[in-house]
């Protein structure tokens, strides 16, 4: 297994660790260019077929850097980034070096988590005086926040927030008052994930 | 100051997981990952992470001139390319 999968960037020390990696193997490391450490496993493929399974190891290993030394900061790949060698990974990170340094710096210190509120069926409700409640109380706590697709019509309001590690209890009370406040309403409240919505980074080859 | 509300973010969801690991995080596309010799990468940043208005357009700009510098092929100066840090001032979306 020759190719490796790659789960995030960080520059912090490098990691080895066992556990059940994407596609089958039991030991994730680290493959360095300077200061960038890409954290990675082995694989036998450079187009890894999605399944629940390696999506949820994907997770739980960025969770598990997320935990490490009280908590370091990672850059977060989507799913499905296998390389065929470590030069190919080096040369990326060679080559965009200042895009993850700067999303490293973005989401040092900083985790994400996601609120969905969603109204019974046929409930009225003023959408937009939820949305500025939420806002007022939720957007002075976070970093920064992201809408996502109001999927469905009974979706109120979904969003993702970038929030300081320190300010996570305040956020945490922050939620619980308003889902006190808006008890006719369902509030799915989920997280700490990995900082996906808060990298954007898309790196290509010129051809 | 209220005593902590307890409440906790559910973190064992993998519909929430599959949301953002299938659609959001760093892309790097086939060829970045297969080749090696002589290969030119091209990296754009949208930055979702900015501190205001003002620092968004700042980075539209600079992204404007990365497309620029790629149509006329003219890539060397993207190694010059630097944007400012980001000015701590109150949150704002990106959108």
């Amino acid at each position: 297994m020759t190719n490796r999968y790659v789960y995030g960037v960080m520059n912090d020390d490098p990691v080895e660790f066992e556990t059940d990696a994407v596609g089958g193997a039991d030991r994730v490391y680290t493959v360095s260019h300077r200061r960038l450490n890409a954290v990675v496993s082995d694989i036998d493929t450079t187009s890894p077929e999605e399944t629940d399974e390696d999506a949820q190891r994907h997770d739980d290993v960025l969770r598990e850097i997320m935990e490490r030394d009280g908590g370091r900061a990672i850059v977060p790949m989507q799913f499905g980034m296998a390389f065929e060698s470590d030069r190919a990974l080096k040369n990326v990170l060679r080559g965009a070096r200042p895009a993850f340094r700067r999303a490293l710096n973005d989401v040092e210190g900083r985790i994400e988590l996601g609120v969905k509120i969603v109204r019974e069926e046929d409930a009225e409700v003023d959408d937009d005086a939820v949305e500025e409640a939420v806002a007022d109380k939720l957007e002075s706590i976070a970093a920064q926040s992201v809408p996502n697709d109001l999927f469905s019509d009974r979706l109120v309001l979904n969003r993702s927030y970038l929030v300081e590690r320190e300010d996570r209890e305040a956020f945490d009370d922050a939620v619980a008052e308003l889902e006190e406040q808006y008890d006719d309403l369902m509030f799915r409240y989920t997280g700490p994930f990995a900082p996906y919505s808060f990298v954007d980074v898309k790196i290509g080859a010129q051809q | 100051m209220a005593a902590s509300s307890g409440r906790r973010p559910d973190s064992s969801s993998l519909a929430e997981v599959l949301d953002r690991i299938l659609d959001k995080g760093v892309v790097i596309d086939v060829w970045a990952r297969v080749s090696v010799v002589g290969i030119e990468l091209l990296t754009i940043e949208a930055r979702v992470v900015v501190a205001s208005v003002d620092t968004f357009l700042h980075y539209a700009e600079e992204i404007a001139k990365i497309e620029q510098a790629t149509a006329e092929g003219d890539l060397e100066d993207l190694e010059e390319l630097e944007v400012e840090p980001r000015p701590e001032s109150s949150p704002q979306s990106a959108e």
